[in-house]
This record gives C-alpha cells, sequence and structure tokens, in this order.
C-alpha cells in the first residue's frame, strides 16, 4: 500500500467518528456574524440608539448591562450551535447534523457531489482553518458549509468525497493525493495549466464586468457626493484650477470617475485572483486564488456541463476574455458567475487552447454560421418599438410644442438608425457551429459569450415556431442546458429539426460516461 | 474497457416530425377557460369596485368593468382553442409536449434527463377529473416539462411508465397502450 493508501485510509478512519467544528472557528465566526448583522441593520440600530439617548433613565451603566447581556446570549447560543453542529463519513456518504432550535440532518453521497470549494479568510489564517463547501448535482441551492474545521479534514473529506465521483477514475486507484498547506490541494503531480501574471491581472481588472458591478454599487453615493460639492466647492475657493470652458470641465469629470472604477476594478480584480493558478490534476482541475481571502475550487470534467468564452467590449478591444466553467444548477445568472469556476485573464489563443484542453481537441474555434436574415429584421422592429416608447415618453414629459421641427426629424431618425445598428450587431454577433460531438454557439451585442457544450449535455430542448416562423419556414430552437436556456433562433426549419434530432439522439445514446469523459480517462490513463 | 465512438446514422435518427402525437383530455379545454374566467372576474371586481371620486371617472367606470369582461372573454375563448390544439406524446427515450396557438412550441425532454416526477391538482382540475405530471431534472429551478390535462388515470400510467424508466426496469407495455 502506498503511503497515500494509507493518508486516505487513516483519514477515512478518523472521519468515521463525529467530528466537530474548530472552536476558532466559532469564535470568529460569532466576530463575523455580529459584524454582518450590524452592517445588515445599521439605520435600524442607529434609530434604536437615538431613541436609547431620549429616555432619561437609561444611562451608560444601563446600556453596557445591555450589551454584556446580549454578549452573553450570543456567546451561549454559539456554545449551543457549536455542540449541535457534527459531521462525519458513513462510507461514501457524508453526514451532517446542525441546527439550534430545528435540528437538521443531511446526508450527501460521494456519487451526487459536483462542486467541492475551500475558502480562507485572512481571519483564519493563523488557525489553518478553512471554509469547506459541497455542492450536489442539484446546484447552487443545495450547498452545504463546513463554516469552519481544520486543513487537514478538509483535504481529506474533499478526497474521500470526490474519489467516487464517476469518471474519476479515483475510486480504483488513488492518486498521489493531496499536498499540505493553504493552497495546495492538487497532487504535487498535477501540472500548472494556467497561471496569471500581473500584467494579465490587471487587463482582466479593467475588462471584466467588475467595473460595471462597481459603478452600479456606487451609484447610490452620486447624490449625497453632488450635494457635498455644491455645498462645500464654492467655500473651498478651489475654482481657480478648474478649467473655464464647462465642457472640458465635464469631459474631465467623467475620465477621472472612469479611472477611479478602472482602479477599484483592478483591485477588486487582485483581491479576487492575486495568485491565480489553475492545475490539472487529471479527471480533477483545482484552481486556488486570492489576496487575503484564499479560495480553492476543484473541478470535476466528469461534472463540466458546459464552457463559456466571455468577452466583455473592452475585453474584445484589449484582446482579452475569460472562461466560464458551469455545472448543474447554475444559479443567479451572468451576475454571480464570480462565484463559479473562472478562469480568469486569457487571450483569445490562451482560452481556445483551455477549452480545447478541457474538451474539444481543437486549437481554434470553428467558423460560426449566421441564422436567417430575417431574425435581423424582427430584431430591428423590437428595438425600433422599444425605443419608440422611450421618445414617445420622452416627447410627454418635455411638451410637443417646445420640440422645434429639427428636434422631431432627429427624434424621428435616431430611433430608426440606432434600431438598425443594434439589430444588425446582434445579428452578426449570433453564430453557431457543430464540431464532431460539441456544439458552439456564440451571442451578444458588444461584448460577446460562446457556449460549447457537447451535444450530450443537453438536458431538454423546444422547438418554437411564430405564425411569421411558419410561413417562412423557419423555427428557433431553445436549448436547456446546465446554465440555462440558449436559443438558436430563426433556423431553417429542416434544418432546426434535423439538429434538435441529433441532439436528442447524442443525448439518448449516451451512457453514463460520456465519449468525452472516456477519452479523458484514457488520456488520464495513458499519463 | 475498450473506447467505442461509432458514428451515428443521421438517416436512421427518429424525427420529430413524425412522431404522431396524442391529444390532452377535452375537459382541459373548458376547465382553462374557466380558470381564465375566474381570474379575469378578479380582475372585473377589482375595477368595478375601486373607489373613484371623480364623477367623470365613475361614470365610466362599469362600462370600463364591462370592457374588461369583454377581453376576459377573448382569453377564455382562445385559451379553449389553443388548449384543443394541446397534444403530447411518449416515446421510448423521450416525452414530447406541443402547445401554443400564434407562438407554438414543442418541448421534448430525453427520460435519462428525468430526476423525479410530481402529479398535481388544483380544486378546478379535481373537479374536471385532470391532473398536472411535472417533471424535474437535475439542477433545475422548477419544473422542467409540465404536462397538463391528463386524466387521473391516464397520468398514473404515465407516471410508473416514468418511474419505471428512472429505476432501470422495463415498463409494463399496458401503461403505453392505453387510449386517452
Amino acid at each position: 500500500m502506498s503511503e497515500e493508501d494509507e493518508s486516505t485510509a487513516s483519514g477515512a478512519l478518523v472521519l468515521a467518528e463525529w467530528q466537530r467544528l474548530s472552536p476558532w472557528a466559532m469564535g470568529l465566526m460569532l466576530g463575523t456574524a455580529g459584524l454582518s448583522l450590524v452592517r445588515q441593520h445599521l439605520p435600524l440600530l442607529l434609530a434604536a440608539l437615538a431613541g436609547l439617548t431620549l429616555v432619561e433613565r437609561i444611562g451608560w451603566r444601563e446600556v453596557g448591562a445591555g450589551a454584556a447581556l446580549l454578549l452573553l446570549l450570543a456567546g451561549a447560543l454559539c456554545l449551543f450551535y457549536y455542540r449541535r453542529f457534527r459531521f462525519r463519513l458513513d462510507g461514501d456518504v457524508l453526514v451532517i447534523q446542525k441546527g439550534l432550535f430545528e435540528h437538521r440532518e443531511f446526508k450527501v453521497a460521494a456519487r451526487h457531489v459536483q462542486h467541492i470549494a475551500v475558502h480562507q479568510p485572512l481571519y483564519l489564517r493563523p488557525f489553518n482553518v478553512v471554509q469547506w463547501q459541497v455542492e450536489t448535482l442539484a446546484g447552487e441551492a443545495s450547498r452545504i458549509e463546513l463554516p469552519g474545521i481544520r486543513r487537514g479534514q478538509a483535504d481529506a473529506l474533499s478526497r474521500r468525497l470526490q474519489a467516487d465521483t464517476p469518471g474519476s477514475g479515483r475510486g480504483e486507484a488513488p492518486s498521489e493525493g493531496l499536498a499540505d498547506g493553504p493552497d495546495a490541494a492538487a497532487s504535487p503531480a498535477s501540472r500548472v495549466r494556467h497561471a496569471l501574471s500581473p500584467g494579465a491581472l490587471v487587463l482582466h481588472g479593467l475588462t471584466s464586468r467588475s467595473i460595471y458591478v462597481i459603478a452600479a454599487m456606487l451609484s447610490p453615493l452620486v447624490r449625497p457626493l453632488e450635494r457635498w460639492l455644491h455645498d462645500h466647492l464654492p467655500q473651498l475657493d478651489r475654482f481657480a484650477w478648474l478649467p473655464d470652458s464647462p465642457l472640458v470641465a465635464v469631459g474631465l469629470g467623467l475620465v477621472a470617475v472612469l479611472l477611479a472604477l478602472a482602479v477599484l476594478a483592478v483591485l477588486a480584480a487582485w483581491w479576487r485572483f492575486h495568485g491565480y493558478e489553475l492545475r490539472d490534476d487529471g479527471e480533477r482541475q483545482v484552481q486556488v486564488s486570492g489576496l487575503f481571502h484564499r479560495q480553492e475550487q476543484a473541478l470535476s470534467l466528469a461534472r463540466l456541463q458546459v464552457v463559456e468564452w466571455v468577452q466583455t467590449g473592452l475585453g474584445r478591444l484589449l484582446g482579452r476574455g475569460y472562461l466560464v466553467c458551469h455545472q448543474f444548477g447554475s444559479l443567479g445568472g451572468g451576475a454571480a458567475e464570480s462565484r463559479r469556476f473562472l478562469v480568469p485573464g486569457l487571450n483569445l489563443a490562451e482560452g481556445v487552447r483551455l477549452i480545447g484542453e478541457l474538451w474539444t481537441g481543437g486549437d481554434r474555434l470553428p467558423p460560426l454560421a449566421r441564422v436567417s436574415r430575417l431574425y435581423r429584421r424582427v430584431l430591428w422592429l423590437r428595438t425600433l418599438l422599444g425605443l419608440g416608447a422611450g421618445v414617445a415618453v420622452l416627447i410627454w414629459l418635455v411638451g410637443p410644442a417646445l420640440i422645434p421641427p429639427w428636434g422631431w426629424a432627429l427624434l424621428a431618425a435616431v430611433p430608426v438608425g440606432l434600431a438598425a445598428g443594434v439589430a444588425e450587431l446582434r445579428w452578426r454577433t449570433l453564430g453557431w457551429a457543430r464540431r464532431e460531438a460539441h456544439l458552439y454557439l456564440r451571442q451578444g451585442l458588444w461584448g460577446q459569450r460562446t457556449s460549447v457544450f457537447p451535444l450530450s449535455h443537453l438536458i431538454s430542448l423546444a422547438i418554437r415556431q411564430s405564425w411569421l416562423q411558419r410561413r417562412r419556414g423557419l423555427a428557433s430552437l431553445e436549448l436547456q442546458v446546465a446554465n440555462g436556456r440558449l436559443t438558436l433562433p430563426f433556423l431553417e426549419e429542416p434544418l432546426a429539426r434535423a439538429l434538435a434530432d441529433q441532439l436528442l439522439a447524442s443525448v439518448e445514446s449516451a451512457t453514463e460516461e460520456s465519449p468525452t469523459t472516456r477519452r479523458r480517462s484514457a488520456c488520464a490513463a495513458r499519463r | 474497457m475498450t473506447f467505442r465512438n461509432q458514428a451515428v446514422d443521421l438517416e436512421a435518427l427518429p424525427t420529430l416530425v413524425s412522431l404522431p402525437l396524442s391529444p390532452v383530455s377535452p375537459r382541459l379545454a373548458p376547465c382553462q377557460a374557466l380558470l381564465v374566467l375566474v381570474r379575469w372576474l378578479v380582475v372585473t371586481a377589482v375595477v368595478l369596485l375601486f373607489p373613484v371620486r371623480d364623477e367623470t371617472l365613475a361614470l365610466w367606470q362599469p362600462w370600463l368593468a364591462g370592457g374588461v369582461v369583454g377581453v376576459g372573454l377573448i382569453a377564455a375563448a382562445l385559451s379553449w382553442v389553443e388548449v384543443r390544439r394541446r397534444a403530447y406524446g411518449l416515446r421510448e427515450h423521450d416525452l414530447v409536449y406541443r402547445r401554443g396557438l400564434l407562438v407554438r412550441r414543442t418541448q421534448v425532454l430525453p427520460l435519462v434527463r428525468l430526476q423525479h416526477v410530481e402529479t398535481l391538482s388544483n380544486p378546478v382540475e379535481r373537479a374536471f377529473g385532470l391532473v398536472r405530471l411535472a417533471c424535474f431534472t437535475a439542477g433545475g429551478r422548477g419544473a422542467d416539462l409540465v404536462l397538463e390535462g391528463l386524466p387521473a388515470q391516464r397520468a398514473e400510467a404515465v407516471k410508473q411508465h416514468l418511474l419505471a424508466r428512472l429505476s432501470g426496469t422495463p415498463p409494463e407495455p399496458r401503461q403505453t397502450e392505453e387510449t386517452p
């Protein structure tokens, strides 16, 4: 028996007994949960404190006693939670018992595990404690967390539960095992598939969606900032350095805002992806990243359903994008994709190489076919309707009497031109291709998302035909895959039906182990 | 294990076009029309009983309610016609459901993707002896396919057939040979 087998066996033996969370983690959880509660209910808390100051009978002594009582209560609850929370491995089933007032028991069989993630915030590092999360085929809604366990326990759990993943081949022949340390869950024999350089990290920050997310998060601050500037700027007499032209001043202000957003987006990327490494551990792909909050995610290729190559508008200009690896039940749509298995900071060649290594084996994306030109006209009409409604509201708000004759011409021409441009861009971006057993589907307007998935990974499909499509002999294909619905609109009807038949034949003839998985297993065995 | 990757004969594939579909129960049409009418009656009651202070608007209120009733009647009639065109089919490897009047949608759920099956019915459906069959797949946020308008016995037979497929045992032929 090898050293790894022995460590696996001893780890499994220890985990067969009931285990508890780390006491350090419980104390820290109390602190973080308290801070989180205060942050979430800050207005309520401030209002309550303001109310207390008005009651004369309550002084600092009473407030202190109340706080101490609350702290004591929280400590007692924490202690009860700690005593109640326990877990163990029953064969290949993880059993978790928890609950303060309502006792709950969870059972997760290894064969149903699709994703395991390990997080180590900065405050848990000195104690060598991690937060361990497991997700089943039911998706993100099924996520169960062990909020603070020792690193060794987490590694042993991950190893044991992923050993029985279909297609992993680990059940029969365990690999060399996991290295110790906060950032080394892959086996020592694993090779680094992709590492992020500082330059690539900065470019990812600039071209990722986080710049929009940060802008949306900061938007409520615009009004208070405007008020503050209005109140304070005249008194400060700082107009001397402002340019005389209002247009230049506004332009400079916009540039400053954009620069601030870009810096924040780069900082966010640095926070999340510092030290990023994607390691190939045969059937498992392990990624480790994070500046203060170290994250480690393991993806089983047997569970991989759809790979998306994503480029934002700025990303296309700078030639950068990222890959999102989807499994079953990805909740939250695009907004929550940062929580998923994301490979950042890639140029097109690297992205295509990685897609090829994960799945298809091709060194470039296939040429994509366009859908019917009628779709462009439909898009133009739909966009025009939307813009027309917006223009009507604008006219109603401004008042028709105030609009000059040239204004009417502008209001008529701009929506028509804009709708035509948007429709053309969306139609040109939309494309699809079938290469061997894989389907490629690209969608978007300025940014682009290209989904790649084996035909056999389809969940269900629908053929949709409006009366117009029936008259023109067209049909839309709606494909339900692990990360949601993909639509191939306005295909020639015979083509749509043939593609639907081929997709269904691929799904229905696929056995538990798909050809892709078999190929991966064969590659791993050869290596 | 030997690696096999044989080519699929595209000409021999079973096609969706050639699949004969069975219509849903004819009782679904009045059932759906009734449900639509009830919904629009609630809207009508709200429009009719909403306290309006403006006299001109109050004069128009019964006419507005009448208009809502008219829209409700049209919606119920359309629903009736649409439901009469609904159909479903159960093949060896998948379940097919077609619906829609202006926009026709044919949905296909491969049975290998099925995780569990549920039968549901509200009081109106029970009064008409109808049952809905909800089919769920892995990782879905809700039912991926809801087959409406099955008579209770037929729904149970289809459910048993699907459960037999889920458990890997061959379904009894009797269950698929019943007529709607």
